[in-house]
């Protein structure tokens, strides 16, 4: 308990429980295995993507690259295989592989060259948007049905999509007992501190780049195996909203607070946001808006509680 | 055997010269008093042996051999660590985390060992202040805990050479005595400490040997012997001869410009009832913590005032923001100069106009002529030593920041000048000319308000001192006669 108040959680998790009694209360069948496990599937990706942003944030610094990443990491699943003839998992391979690199580029960029992340992840994101281009002019490809198959079923009666999730956040919890997770924590909440007692911070920067581009490249997985097509404007959207899920979880965007488990929160919450918008009957011109008037509520929530307790 | 030697140490930021060709040996199981007046060179010097900036010229000689560290974990490989004055820690990490930050306990699978970890926190800290929470987050704790947290790691890293910057400034008597015993412990195991102070008792009592530095340059060092010297380290010091009585300059005490009448922050507590007229100099005293810069506060718009009545001039106000104060000529220079008072990587030109930018007639303009003759005004009346009006505040000396901090207001019409501290951490040199520019605004017709946690800041200065507890006056003397053990005496609430 006293980590999940520490972790500044209890705010984001009041939150997805108000929302999710919302939405259970608006459609009656969500508690249904069905309804909960196609919706867990929809959410996977966001809440990856999330996960990674939060990654990166709690580092001091930030990523709008992460959308344009999902894109040509989807582009690049879906053509591999025609392009150059490989199977599913020799294309899964080099995907990952481009994953990596772009973290590493990303990480090089902001750690070393010292650029100002805000700017640079903007210009590297024009990049990754490029590349999908590249990949897939317009929309199309294919990505073998065997991953849908897979994505959609279940291991012991547990969706796919959730122990993916659980797998990925899990190993990040994992690293909290190692050094590096934690040093990861200490260069976002004072580098200068960080600096001093020895940690090498352009090292910690760089390798916390590249755990957060491994969970953007989950993210694509799930993603394609649900479209089972390439689209370089499909991870758009991505970005904007794995900073408001990061916002949402009670992560502090100058970095070294908060937990990736908030930024799953708040991702989940979004989603949940857009089903009750859906099941309320609001006429689809209108959804937008209620949607930015529900999270603004939303935010002023959390922010309110959550400054009560600290102060 | 000296373990590390620095030989003709050279340091520059940008024009200004921090260090020129200062020297220091140190020796295993001997303690160096490094002192030296504000702006001196101490805490370059240090971070240039730790490894956290590179000298310019000049050579470190490590177990006699030459070295180059290329960082702070080089250096703290050679087994060279450091306290730093300010305390440098992750806040939002426990203190157990921040003392094996960088050099954390594995465990089985390379896991962070957390119950080792925490034990040996709990005992490192222990010996300095027993029963310290080590779950606490490092940035919960006030500046005295973060300081212990900060040299229990220096001293957890089992150091061949231990740097201590100033690390008793916050500390209480009880702490600064555990403090010592470690230092002691450590030195017997052979290591080498550098003890920086300004505290002369305290150099005495636990320097084996001391080196003092002026303008960048070693002047002098010696053994301590059986007692130090304290007229040849002032002298070195500073440069003079002698330190002679201050002459006190004549000044007309005029009308009341404030009327305190039980001011609090909050209703329930203990109100403040006191005037002050205008040329007078009154003093704030009494053990820290009781409510004087809370009153401060309240007077320069800071706080709302709780309860009670204040009058500027015989009218009530009652301020809602520093603005509001601001506009009668009441003005703070606070306690915290780095956070509070300045904009530090901004130019001395632009953090003495910040406040009269705002009170501009026409404040969408910046008459850059008339700001920069105003700069130099400032610059000359307070005699703040700088290249020039574009020089970055943060590169100047503590002292000379302050006099920044009580430059910006000079444009502003000072009929009220409040001063939290203004001298704390300062040298000696500097806090002579901090208090004479204050006593010249006096003398111009300022009301002065001074609080200083130091007593012997007070006396000889003021016209009358107030002597503060728990919220409220509770002591109250003429500033002629008044003796330090008088207002002691006050302070702890009991009568003399």
């Amino acid at each position: 308990m006293r980590a999940i108040r520490r972790a500044g959680l209890l705010p984001s998790l009041g939150m997805l429980i108000a929302v999710f009694a919302i939405n259970a209360w608006l459609q009656p069948d969500l508690l249904t295995g069905g309804s909960l496990s196609s919706n867990i599937a929809t959410f996977a990706p966001t809440i990856l993507v999330s996960a990674a942003q939060a990654i990166i944030v709690l580092s001091g610094e930030l990523d709008l690259s992460v959308g344009t990443g999902v894109s040509m990491l989807n582009c690049a699943l879906a053509t591999l295989p025609e392009l150059a003839g490989w199977g599913i998992w020799p294309s899964a391979a080099a995907t990952l592989g481009i994953a990596l690199a772009a973290g590493t580029t990303n990480g090089v960029l902001v750690a070393y060259l010292r650029l100002p992340s805000l700017i640079v992840t903007f210009a590297t994101s024009a990049i990754w948007f490029g590349v999908a281009l590249i990949f897939r002019p317009q929309p199309g490809g294919s990505v073998s049905e065997s991953a849908s198959d897979f994505y959609a079923g279940s291991l012991g009666g547990v969706p796919i999509a959730l122990i993916l999730v659980l797998l990925a956040i899990g190993a990040w919890s994992a690293l909290q007992r190692y050094p590096l997770g934690r040093q990861i924590l200490a260069v976002g909440s004072n580098p200068i501190a960080a600096f001093h007692a020895g940690v090498d911070v352009r090292w910690v920067k760089l390798r916390g780049y590249c755990i957060a581009w491994c969970l953007v490249y989950l993210s694509s997985l799930a993603i394609s195996a649900q479209t089972l097509s390439g689209d370089a404007r499909l991870g758009l959207p991505y970005t904007l909203t794995s900073i408001a899920a990061v916002v949402i979880g009670g992560i502090s965007l100058a970095g070294g607070r908060g937990s990736v488990w908030g930024a799953a929160f708040g991702a989940i919450t979004l989603g949940l946001i857009a089903n009750v918008i859906y099941f309320a009957g609001i006429p689809s011109i209108y959804q937008e808006f209620f949607k930015g008037v529900v999270i603004c509520v939303a935010l002023s929530f959390t922010f309110i509680v959550g400054r009560r307790r600290t102060a | 055997m000296s373990i590390l030697t620095a030989r003709g140490i050279v340091k520059r930021f940008g024009g200004v010269v921090a260090l020129n060709g200062a020297e220091l040996a140190l020796t295993a199981g001997r303690v160096v008093g490094l002192l030296g007046a504000n702006g001196s060179g101490k805490s370059t010097l240090s971070a240039i042996l730790a490894g956290e900036i590179a000298p310019d010229g000049g050579e470190l000689l490590f177990d006699g051999k030459p070295v180059a560290h290329r960082s702070p974990r080089a250096a703290r490989a050679r087994g060279i660590v450091i306290a730093h004055q300010h305390p440098s820690l992750a806040p939002d990490l426990p203190v157990w985390e921040n003392l094996f930050l960088g050099a954390e306990l594995r465990g089985r699978l390379g896991l962070i060992d957390r119950r080792a970890s925490r034990a040996v926190a709990d005992d490192a800290l222990a010996r300095l202040a027993p029963g310290f929470d080590v779950e606490r987050l490092a940035g919960d704790l006030s500046s005295a805990e973060q300081q212990l947290v900060e040299i229990a790691r220096a001293m957890l890293r089992k150091p061949r050479v231990l740097i201590l910057d100033e690390p008793t400034a916050s500390l209480a008597r009880a702490e600064v005595d555990r403090l010592f015993a470690e230092i002691r412990r450590l030195t017997q195991a052979g290591t080498a400490t550098i003890f920086i102070s300004h505290r002369l008792a305290e150099v005495a009592a636990i320097c084996d040997d001391v080196a003092v530095l002026r303008n960048g340059q070693t002047v002098g060092t010696w053994s301590v012997g059986t007692a130090l010297d304290h007229a040849r380290v002032l002298s070195l010091m500073t440069g003079d001869a002698g330190i002679a009585a201050r002459d006190r300059p004549a000044r007309d005490i005029g009308g009341v410009v404030i009327e305190a009448d039980g001011i609090a922050v909050a209703t329930g507590r203990n109100g403040a009832t006191f005037s002050l007229r205008r040329g007078e100099i009154v003093g704030l005293a009494g053990l820290q913590g009781q409510g004087q810069e809370e009153i401060l506060e309240t007077l320069a718009g800071w706080r709302r005032i709780g309860a009670g009545r204040l009058r500027i001039d015989g009218a009530e106000v009652a301020p809602r923001r520093p603005r509001d104060m601001i506009r009668r000529g009441v003005c703070l220079v606070p306690g915290d100069r780095h956070r509070q008072g300045l904009f530090i990587a901004q130019t001395v030109e632009e953090n003495l106009d910040y406040p009269a930018a705002g009170f501009r007639r026409r404040p969408w303009l910046l008459p850059f002529a008339a700001i920069r003759r105003e700069t130099l005004a400032t610059i000359a009346r307070l005699a703040i030593k700088t290249s020039g009006p574009q020089q970055p505040v943060g590169t100047l000396s503590g002292g000379n920041q302050q006099k920044v901090v009580i430059g910006k207001w000079l444009p502003m019409a000072i009929k009220v000048l409040l001063l939290s501290d203004p001298a704390k951490g300062v040298d000696v040199h500097a806090k002579g000319e901090i208090f004479a520019a204050v006593e010249s605004l006096a003398a111009a017709g300022a009301g002065v308000l001074l609080y200083a946690s130091d007593i012997q800041e007070l006396l000889g200065r003021c016209d009358r001192i107030l002597v503060i507890y728990d919220g409220a006056v509770v002591g109250a003397f003429a500033g002629e006669s008044v003796t330090e053990y008088e207002v002691l005496a006050a302070s702890f609430g009991r009568a003399a």
